[in-house]
């Protein structure tokens, strides 16, 4: 017997792509002695699809014609339930194509990263690699992960935020308060979006004015940062759960403009178009101290499997700050972990490890619902009166 | 012509009025198992041969005989009867009805077919009979004496089908295996033992959870069959332990489990005098429970309970052998066992200055015992110290199963209502003793279903009472007498026992007497099951 592990990929994200590269490279690392992928592709319009020409990437050139290949499915709501069904059954077709004992998300970005997915999954009871709906939403959203950081005493820079209809109604507040906490210059990013999409550097009003006009268009939530200018970039992978997790080497990109854009960051040609240095070169002190506020983050905001923290050094003093985290990483961080002595077979058998060990400790807690408040008499009766009352 | 066309409507109505009466048998049948000497036992106790319907049937299978030639009273009498059958039959609605499972549909059609057999061969007989002429009618009183030997059929449709269930059984068997053996790496550990095997299951696959992808086998599936349907239903390829629990009625029947899951660990629990009506003697027990320790390899594990004499005088040669107990001196112990309103707190004591303390907040000895057997058995199989104690401190105790808890008046109850053995009340007696800060208080009506034995572990309760508690209230006439005996033989003074007639009056006794920081034990049987 294999394990059945429902890869899902692709989905309504502006990382799409990205997403089906990383996927491919998980579902090539499994051990195919213990474990039988199913790819399940997400359309960029919702739609679920399954089938092995899935499998392979050069197929997703022309993804009408491949979508004409594979077959639509669903999956139903439903607590316990785990099939696949078939969305476009004949008459004679089958209903359940297939049966997931354990799903490994692959998505990348708004919509799919942020903890939604993650919500269906557990709206379902299947076990699921990564991080759950709370540690997604908090990792994507910069503002709020931020808040957590700063209140847990890791270090982040100063920021300030601010949403699309305050920046509408009362801009010079606005510009009041990045110029009064922040001053010049600063970042603006629009709060949740995975990639670099909607980033912006301003060194004056008039640019912040137009990066901030840019941003919204975006999000409706809107950070602004102080920039570190003499700025490097280190990345740390994390691999575990919030109690026992481990660090992998530190990777530092080599950044071709002042900031990594979206376009350097993907269209150069694949994923490692940003050229990178694994170790990264730095002090043995300042990387624990990476490495160390990496994990901190990971175990702050209770995350799972295995993400990425992008942090910054300030070159100048060699301070350290957390930037953000990436909860599903662009290849799941395989190379950093492969540098660190774990096969990306081993980093997919962790993963689905980890993944059963929470859905044990979910599911070895007391959730007495059994009972029938509305069987009880007395105070239900008085409950339902005043919830119907117009 | 005419005749041809009522003869078919009888056999048709009669026909409809069998079928529904078979769907009954069957229902009950499944209910008893499949199986023939309990349902006949049931037939027995419930009288359901001569029910009234079945007399009836009788009867106007008897007068259509003998007015044979008056076929159309014969007619008209099993048609009415045939109807009152249908319609007092169908739409019935039962507790349990019948599930139609793949083999209640074959011994249906079995018997459904049978049945055919019985009407044409009524009718076969009764063509070269005196009455040849009228023979139409025969298929129909065929049917009817079916009806009134109904539950014939269904047990014959069962015989018939023996060999195909055995084949289907097998099946599933070698599948079972199969699966097993497509599994290499899944660590398999049996638990047998006259009693605490299901406790212990239960606390070892919480335990090895916090390591292990763990699957035991549910509820009481633990017989071959059960391992065969928890293997093929439950069993995930990405589990990596399976525990079993393997009961035993007759010898031989933990080995046939073993040739099926070949254990590489095992934990026998308890070796007492449970099933002896089938087992005999003792020894034949030990013999039993130890076919476990029999099936492991030299690189096997075998975890025994030596508190219990027929487990420690018993050696093992053949595998890797691991004594714990509460009582005995054995390597690994359970020792600074202290009780309070929060719990127990013990340490686990082994070998190589292993020590390893833990809280939980299950009650009693025999608690204490299976929660060492399980912890040592994660030991072996290297889950953390840590993590143990993190899943001992998380075990949910069974309510009415010697739990404990408090009132918002601070008064500790301990609740072991469900219990109705005497081993299990003088382990609660025994915490109760150990509650410091208050009166101890038990309220009991005493153990029932004792047989000849009654009086006298009644009275061994009663002695039991006077050495670990302050107060006893008796509950009920039933073991009045042996129970207070029993007090006042410990040297408990008259004045701390109060009797009372239901369970009510002892609450109302208790609201008198109870202060903060009391302890009040409920021990035995629910009072309001008997009086």
């Amino acid at each position: 017997m294999k394990t059945k592990v429902g890869v899902f990929f692709g989905g309504r994200s502006t990382e799409h792509e990205i997403s089906v590269i990383s996927a491919n490279q998980a579902m090539c690392a499994f051990n195919p002695d213990k474990y039988e992928i199913i790819p399940i592709y997400i359309s960029k319009e919702g739609r679920w699809y399954t089938g092995r020409e899935l499998l392979t990437l050069s197929n997703y050139r022309n993804i009408p014609e491949l979508l004409k290949k594979v077959t639509e499915i669903y999956m139903r709501p439903v607590y316990g339930d785990f099939n696949l069904y078939n969305a476009r059954k004949g008459f004679f077709g089958k209903d359940v194509l297939d049966t997931l004992d354990l799903a490994v998300p692959v998505l990348h970005g708004t919509n799919v990263e942020d903890g939604r997915f993650e919500g269906l999954l557990e709206t379902i009871g299947l076990p699921y690699a990564g991080c759950d709906t709370l540690a997604s939403a908090n990792g994507m959203d910069k503002i709020t992960m931020k808040m957590i950081l700063r209140d847990q005493n890791i270090p982040v820079v100063d920021f300030t935020w601010f949403t699309d209809r305050q920046w509408a109604a009362k801009r010079d507040e606005v510009i009041a308060e990045i110029e009064n906490k922040l001053g010049y210059p600063v970042i603006v990013k629009p709060a949740d979006l995975g990639s670099s999409i909607g980033i912006g550097t301003a060194h004056n009003r008039e640019a912040l004015i137009a990066k901030i006009n840019d941003a919204v268009r975006f999000s409706p939530r809107i950070i602004v940062e102080h920039m570190v200018t003499a700025l490097r970039e280190i990345n740390c992978s994390v691999l575990g759960d919030a109690d026992e997790y481990e660090t992998s080497v530190l990777e530092e990109p080599i950044k071709a403009e002042e900031i990594l854009s979206y376009g350097d960051k993907y269209m150069g040609g694949g994923m490692h178009a940003a050229q990178k240095r694994i170790p990264a070169e730095l002090p043995a002190n300042t990387a624990a101290e990476c490495a160390r506020l990496a994990g901190e983050t990971f175990r702050v905001l209770g995350c799972h499997g295995v993400s990425r923290v992008d942090l910054i050094m300030d070159g100048d003093n060699g301070k350290v700050y957390v930037n953000e985290i990436n909860t599903i990483p662009g290849s799941l961080s395989y190379y950093l972990w492969e540098a660190a002595g774990v096969s990306f077979e081993e980093l997919m058998d962790r993963l689905v490890k980890l993944a059963l060990k929470r859905h044990r400790a979910q599911q070895g807690k007391t959730l007495s619902f059994s009972a029938n408040i509305f069987a009880m008499g007395g105070g239900a009766k008085g409950g339902i009166k005043g919830g119907m009352k117009k | 012509m005419i005749s041809i066309v009522i003869a078919v409507f009888v056999t048709a109505v009669m026909a409809v009025a069998l079928g529904l009466e078979l769907k009954r048998d069957l229902m009950m049948f499944q209910q008893n198992s499949y199986r023939a000497e309990r349902y006949r036992r049931w037939l027995a106790e419930s009288k359901d041969t001569t029910s009234m319907v079945r007399v009836v049937g009788l009867v106007v299978l008897f007068l259509s005989l003998s007015m044979f030639s008056r076929r159309f009273i014969a007619a008209g009498l099993t048609v009415a009867f045939a109807l009152w059958v249908i319609k007092s039959l169908s739409g019935r609605k039962y507790k349990k009805p019948l599930a139609w499972t793949a083999r209640a549909r074959r011994i249906y059609g079995v018997a459904c077919a049978l049945s055919i057999v019985v009407a044409v061969a009524a009718w076969c007989i009764s063509n070269g009979s005196l009455y040849a002429t009228d023979s139409a009618l025969a298929p129909s009183l065929g049917l009817l004496a079916a009806f009134c030997a109904s539950h014939v059929v269904i047990m014959a449709a069962n015989w018939l089908l023996k060999p195909v269930e055995g084949a289907i059984t097998r099946r599933y068997y070698n599948d079972a295996a199969r699966i097993l053996r497509s599994m290499p790496d899944l660590k398999i550990i049996g638990i047998t033992g006259s009693y605490g095997k299901t406790s212990t299951k239960h606390y070892l696959q919480r335990i090895l959870s916090e390591k292990y992808d763990t699957l035991m086998t549910p509820g009481s599936y633990n017989t071959t069959l059960g391992v065969v349907r928890t293997v093929r239903e439950y069993l995930k390829p990405y589990n990596e332990v399976f525990i079993v629990e393997m009961g035993a009625k007759n010898v031989g029947d933990i080995k046939e489990i073993c040739d099926l899951v070949h254990p590489h660990m095992g934990i026998i629990t308890a070796v007492g005098p449970q099933h002896l009506e089938s087992f005999k003697t003792i020894e034949r027990v030990q013999a039993a429970k130890f076919e476990l320790a029999d099936a492991l390899g030299a690189d096997g594990t075998i975890i025994v309970n030596d508190d219990f004499e027929k487990i420690a005088d018993r050696p093992v040669s053949n595998c890797n052998v691991l004594r714990y107990g509460v009582t005995s001196n054995s390597p690994w112990r359970a020792v600074d066992i202290v009780y309070s309103s929060e719990g127990t707190t013990f340490t686990v004591v082994g070998p190589d200055g292993v020590r390893m303390p833990l809280r939980t907040r299950l009650m009693g000895e025999a608690n204490v015992s299976d929660l060492l057997a399980a912890a040592v058995c994660a030991l072996k199989l290297g889950v953390a110290p840590g993590a143990i104690a993190a899943a001992v401190a998380s075990i949910e105790p069974v309510e009415h199963r010697l739990s404990v808890k408090r009132t918002p008046g601070g008064i500790t109850i301990l609740d072991d209502a469900f219990n109705s053995n005497p081993v299990g009340s003088r382990m609660a007696l025994e915490v109760l003793g150990t509650m410091t800060g208050g009166k101890r208080i038990v309220i009991t009506p005493g153990m029932i279903e004792l047989g000849e034995r009654q009086f006298e572990l009644n009275r061994e309760l009663g002695s039991h009472i006077a050495r670990n508690a302050d107060i006893a209230i008796v509950v009920g006439e039933y073991n009045r007498e042996a129970i207070v005996q029993g007090i006042e033989d410990g040297g408990m003074n008259r004045d701390a026992v109060k009797v009372v007639d239901s369970f009510a009056q002892a609450q109302a006794e208790l609201a008198r007497i109870a202060a903060k920081g009391d302890t009040v034990l409920y021990e035995n049987d629910l009072p309001d099951t008997f009086k």
